[in-house]
Parts: structure tokens; sequence; C-alpha cells
């Protein structure tokens, strides 16, 4: 049982990790990532490394959504930018991949930003929709800008490579974007002991008020939708090296409803929520799969046979979430360290 | 006990059993060929998905009651994508890595181009759903072939048909703003040219819109002799003929492969009927069933009609197995590289008759086809013409 955490510094309290046991732990997660690939078969790695693109874009749509309070729906086309522009400089100026994507992430920004427009505006679904229309825009742009974008048929992209290594499967790329997702997360999370972070939480609980408190809101408004859609680019931007090629198709509507699912899923306004519903997003489809090859012991034709229901228990579980998990999975989390926290007594 | 305790309890043996499945894939036997593939089970694509997972299945379970490739045991193992290229990837993963795959069966043009770096890697020969032209070039996709005529070549036997049946009439393309849609339209006008046919018109839809009437009004305008629709399963195929026919066009529709299902007489009804498509495959009531020996077997095996997408994945299963038998008798070891090799090589080559003529591979694709129309008395397709080969 832990009895307290004395603080005795403003900056102990607004520190990331504020007890040795969080040290620890932090520790003992970047030993894991750093080991897993020695241990891990390609589809694991595979999984970890499509994990990693979606938590990056799902931490930039819980800057927006979860701690800003703006709707967005959008996430998915600002990929399509960071991915586009990677591609197209990886293609056209073969400039090394950090400046690719670091200028893919920066397309994505300047576009989020104008895309964020709306929002000083409106809110709610109204800014849902404006999304949604910006969204829109940007695919038929994808489809059509054929001298950059290649039009329907797409573009292939070359594999990156470090120190003479091509990342082209998922046990090198690994060593590419978990790093990345890392510094991203931790930079997300650093975001909120600033000024700029306590801003966007003051503007998602009451825009008024925040106003009052001498908020500039458009600046901070579209600066989260900046902020968001930079993370998107970043994501976009991987995503294209990982898979080689991408298409206007690579980053449908349905794409950016799921990442504000895996927002809602893992928790609104959680930096652990973002890691968490990305996790459950990716995987438990993919889980649901050895469900399926349990059950063909059974029966013959088991895949044929359990794949819609497979879609039918994720999208069971999700509305399960929703109902009784409403703050999401970081909540389960927050419960169970609570428990141990506590233990030997009850909470 | 608590709820929540029974079910932490029941999850237990569930995850470990799941566990023993996960390792026993591991085994395998060296003789044995494994077919991996990733089949939309689910999603927008599952008409066809659930077909080719039939077919491929009906064929090994076949192929090995004839004692196997060259003695080899034939394995499947094909799981659910969704139609989501992420998913096909996984799916792709997930078999490979526990499985030593000779072929693979792909769902997505999206899919197959992005897997192509990593099909050379393992060296592993790839077919799939996908007719895209961009596929159809050895240099870039080596390790994949199609299963009939590329989306152009298929347009460019429908004009042949119509050059042959009536020389310089006058024809429109209506496709859908997909990579889908428009993959053979560019090539289908300059070749229409020419064949000495007159373009009328092209129209595009937009994905996934039922409401075509703007459309249709383009077509009255342009009234042209033919209409080339591609990019589409059935709708809004129903909704244009419907319009077409209201405003006394007398417009003769075409489709490609994927429309020239039996469901668009069975869903259309007399809209359909002398609707015009390429299928490069013989349907199941072929009337010429004797000259094609694995079309009885399917026969026999089902006694009610099987689509065509169903055919597909029997297709893939022989042509797979004749490509893997000539590498064998070669005296080379069954790997992509070799296997493309003997794509180059055959000659003749013959599907059991499911493809109506011999053939040799041109590029990656196979380019014969035959146009059928729907008739809707007999309530089936009937063939128009004979197997058109392109040179």
């Amino acid at each position: 049982m832990r009895i307290g955490s004395p603080k005795e510094t403003y900056a102990a309290d607004e520190a990331l990790f504020r007890t040795r046991t969080q040290w620890a732990w932090f520790g003992v997660l970047l030993a894991a990532l750093a080991g897993f690939p020695f241990v891990a078969n390609l589809y694991w790695l595979y999984l970890v490394c499509l994990v990693s693109i979606n938590v990056i874009a799902v931490t930039g749509l819980n800057v927006l959504t979860g701690y800003t309070g703006q709707v967005s729906l959008g996430q998915a086309a600002f990929m399509g930018v960071g991915a586009y522009t990677v591609a197209w400089l990886e293609n056209h100026t073969g400039s090394p991949f950090p400046v690719n994507l670091l200028a893919g992430s920066v397309v994505a920004t300047g576009v989020g930003l104008i895309a964020g427009l709306p929002s000083l505006r409106v809110k709610g679904l109204y800014l849902a929709i404006a999304t949604i229309a910006a969204s829109f825009i940007l695919l038929f742009i994808f489809k059509n800008w054929e001298s950059v974008t290649n039009g329907t048929r797409g573009i292939g992209i070359e594999p990156p490579s470090a120190f003479g290594v091509a990342l082209e499967n998922p046990d090198t790329f690994y060593w590419l974007v978990v790093p990345v997702t890392v510094v991203m997360l931790l930079l997300a999370s650093n975001l909120f002991r600033t000024r700029i972070g306590r801003a966007f939480i003051a503007i998602r609980d009451r825009d008024i008020s925040a106003s009052v408190l001498g908020i500039d809101l458009p600046r901070y408004k579209l600066m989260s939708f900046g902020i968001s859609a930079f993370y998107a680019g970043m994501a976009g931007g991987l995503y294209a090296y990982f898979f080689g090629s991408i298409n206007p198709e690579s980053f449908p509507l349905l794409m950016s409803i799921f990442l504000l699912a895996a927002v809602i899923v893992g928790g609104m306004g959680s930096m652990l929520g973002s890691i968490l519903g990305g996790i459950f997003m990716t995987l438990v489809p993919e889980l649901l799969r050895y469900g399926i090859d349990f059950l063909g012991l059974f029966m013959e034709n088991a895949s044929a046979v359990l794949s819609p229901v497979r879609t039918v228990v994720f999208g069971l579980l999700i509305v399960g979430f929703l109902l009784f998990e409403p703050l999401g999975l970081a909540e389960i989390w927050r419960r169970i360290r609570r428990f141990f926290h506590l233990w030997p007594f009850r909470t | 006990m608590s709820i929540r305790k029974q079910l932490a309890v029941m999850i237990w043996p569930v995850a470990a059993a799941a566990m023993m499945v996960a390792g026993s894939a591991g085994a395998q036997d060296k003789e044995e060929i494994v077919i991996g593939a990733s089949v939309p089970m689910t999603g927008p694509f599952a008409f066809a998905g659930i077909q080719f997972n039939r077919g491929i299945n009906d064929y090994v379970e076949w192929v090995n009651s004839q004692g196997g490739i060259r003695g080899r045991q034939v394995r499947y193992i094909g799981e659910d994508t969704g139609y989501d290229a992420d998913q096909s990837v996984a799916v792709f993963r997930r078999i490979t890595s526990s499985e030593d795959v000779t072929f693979y069966f792909g769902d997505s043009t999206a899919f197959q181009q992005s897997i192509e770096p990593e099909l050379e890697r393992r060296d592993i020969l790839m077919t799939g759903a996908s007719f895209a032209s961009e596929i159809n070039n050895p240099e870039e996709y080596p390790m994949q072939f199609l299963l009939g005529p590329d989306y152009g070549e298929q347009v460019g036997i429908l004009l042949e048909y119509i050059a042959d049946e009536n020389p310089g009439a006058s024809v429109a393309f209506i496709h859908s703003d997909t990579e889908f849609g428009r993959d053979p339209i560019e090539g289908g006008k300059k070749m229409a040219e020419d064949l000495g046919l007159e373009v009328a018109t092209t129209i595009v839809t937009p994905p996934g819109s039922a409401d075509v009437s703007a459309a249709a009004l383009e077509l009255r305008r342009a009234r042209p002799d033919y209409a080339i629709m591609h990019g589409y399963v059935l709708s809004p195929i129903p909704a244009f003929i419907e319009q077409a026919r209201q405003m006394r066009l007398d417009t003769r529709f075409m489709g490609t492969i994927y429309t020239m299902e039996q469901g668009i007489i069975d869903q259309m009804g007399e809209t359909a009927e002398g609707f015009l498509g390429v299928m490069p495959y013989r349907y199941y009531y072929d009337e010429n069933a004797d000259e094609a020996p694995l079309l009885q077997t399917i026969r026999e095996m089902h006694d009610e009609y099987q689509a065509t997408t169903y055919t597909q994945g029997w297709v893939a299963g022989i042509l797979m197995q004749r490509i893997a038998e000539h590498t064998l008798d070669a005296g080379r070891e069954l790997n992509g590289t070799n296997m493309r090799k003997s794509i180059e090589e055959m000659e003749n080559i013959d599907t059991g008759g499911l493809i109506g003529k011999k053939f040799s591979f041109s590029g990656n694709s196979i380019p014969v086809g035959r146009i059928y129309r729907a008739d809707v008395s007999e309530g089936r397709m009937v063939p128009v013409s004979d197997w058109i080969e392109l040179d």
C-alpha cells in the first residue's frame, strides 16, 4: 500500500512521473519495447507498427477532441496530406526520411489550420460536419491533382533506409516507428504541463470562461487543430512508408470515425486513453481471430462462418465500453492501479 | 462467485487453448503446398470473397482427392479481411509467419500493390481478385498474375465485339470515380478510336451514388449505340438502364467481369434483358460442359447454381496447379522466382475448360474472354460470341 507522495515544489506537482515507482515502470516499458523485436515474429511486429501509427493519429485527435473539446472527423484526411507529402518528397527530391516526415507533418499542420477555421464560429455537431466537408475536399484533391497524387492509381514509395539498412520489414521499421511514437507521446504529455495545454482544457470545459480568463480563443483553437494535424501528418507519413503505396482510398472518412472511436473507447482527455484506444481498436479484431482458430477445432470452415460474427463481437465490445465504461479504458486502468495502491484494503 | 470472477474463470481455458492453436500451426509438412489467402468475407466485397473462399476450398478438396499436385498435398488457409488493406496485410503477415506459403490469394488492388516487395522477399507467387491494368506489368509486379484479362483488356474485348458487330458505332463510357472505375477508361477511349468507333461521351459517377438522373440525361444527349459501364457491381446500373429505357434510348449497355454475375438477371428482372458483358469463365450452366471436365466436377459437387466468383476461386487453384506442375517438371524448386519463369514459358494452358480456350499468359494477364447476353426469359447468360483472344 502506498501511503502518500508528498510534493514539495510546484515542479514536482507537475512532473510527468511523480514517484520512483513510475520511473521504474517506465524503464521496464522501454526495456520491453526494446526487447520485443527479438522475441516476436513478423506478424506481431506488423501489428505493433500498425498500432503505433494509429496511436500517433489517435493522440493527435485526442489533443483536439479530448482535451480541447473540438470534434473533428478530418483526421484521416490530414493523415493523407502527410502521406502524400512524404510520397512526393521521397519520389521527387529524394530527401532523407526524417526531413520528409517532418515536412509531411508541417504541411498537414498548415492544412489543419485552414480546416480549423470554422471552429472559430461553430462547435459541436456543426464543427463535425465542417470537418467532414474538409475531409471530402481533401479526398477530392487526392483523387484529382494527378500531377502530384497520381490520381486514383496511387503512388508507390520506396522504404526509408537508416545507416544503410532499408526499413522495409516490420522488424526493421519497428525501430523507426516505436521511438517516434514514444517521443510524440512524451511531447503530447508535456504539452498539458504548459500554458497552452491548460488553455486547451479551459476551452473544453467552458469556452466563455476561458475567454474571460484571458485565453485568446481563436489562437488556441487553431493551435489545437494545428497540433492535431501535425500528429496526423506524422502518422500518415509513417503509414506511407510502412505500406509502400498509397491511394485516395487509403484514407477514407471511415478511418476518421475509427480514430474518433479509438479516442472515445480509450478515454477522452487522457494520454493513456490514446494509447489504450489505439491498441484496442487495432488489436481486438486481430485477437478475435484466435477465437475463430479455437472454434475451428470443433467446426469445419470456421473462418468463413464466423468472420461476420467477429465483426459483430467487435461492434458489441465498443458498445459495451460506451455503456459500462464511459470514461474509457483509461478509467479501467486507473481502477486497477488504485486497487494495487490500496491493497490490502478495499476501495 | 461474482459475474466478473465467473467470466475470468471462463476466459482462461479459452485463452490457453487459443495459444495452443497458435503454436500448433507452426508445425508443417515439407511436402505440403500451402495456399494462403486474404479474403473479404465481410464488408462491401463479401459477396465475392465468400465465393472465392468456397471455390478455393472445394478446389483443394478435389485436388487432394486426385492425389495432390505431383504427389504433394495442398492445404488452404484463408482469413477474413473485411476488404480493408491494413487487415489484408495483417492476415498475410499472420499466415506467412507461421506457414511456409507457396501461393497467395489477394483481395484488392491496394493490397496487391503494397505487398509486392514482400512477395519478392519471400518468393511467393500471388494472384487474386484484382484485374487492375497496373498489376498487368511483369516488370513492376513479377510475383503476380491475374485470373483473366485486366480491366483494360476486358474493355478491349467489348470494343472488339462492338467493332465487329456494328462498325463505326458510337460508344459511351460510364464509370465510377474510383481507382477501380477509372482503370480502363483512358486506354479504352484510345482503343475505340483505333477500332474506328466514335466515343460519344464519358460519364463519371461519384462512388456509391444511387441517383443517376443527371448522368442519364447526359447519356440522352449523347445517344450512343453502346454504353460500357465499369467500376460497379450492381447499383446504380439498374437505375441507369431503367431511366434510359424511359427516355426511349436504344443504347445497349455493357459491363465487365464483376457486373456479369447471375445476380444482375435475378435482381433486375426485365430491365436486364439484352445486357451484354465480358466474362472469362464458363457459367455454371454452360451448354458445352462436355468440353470442360472441371465444370462437370463442380456440377457433381453442387447441384445448384454456383457464382462466377466461385469459379474464379477454382481458376485460381487450377492455375496455381498448372504453374507448380510446370515448375516441378522442369526440375526447379517451387518458389516465386522459378514459377515466374514458368508463367513466361507455359503455352496452351488448360484450365479444365473453365476458361473456354487454351492460352498463354500475356504479361501477367490472360487476355481471353467471351461476350454474354442476359436472356431474361431463360433466366441466364447466353454466349453471343466465340472466345475472343486479344493480340
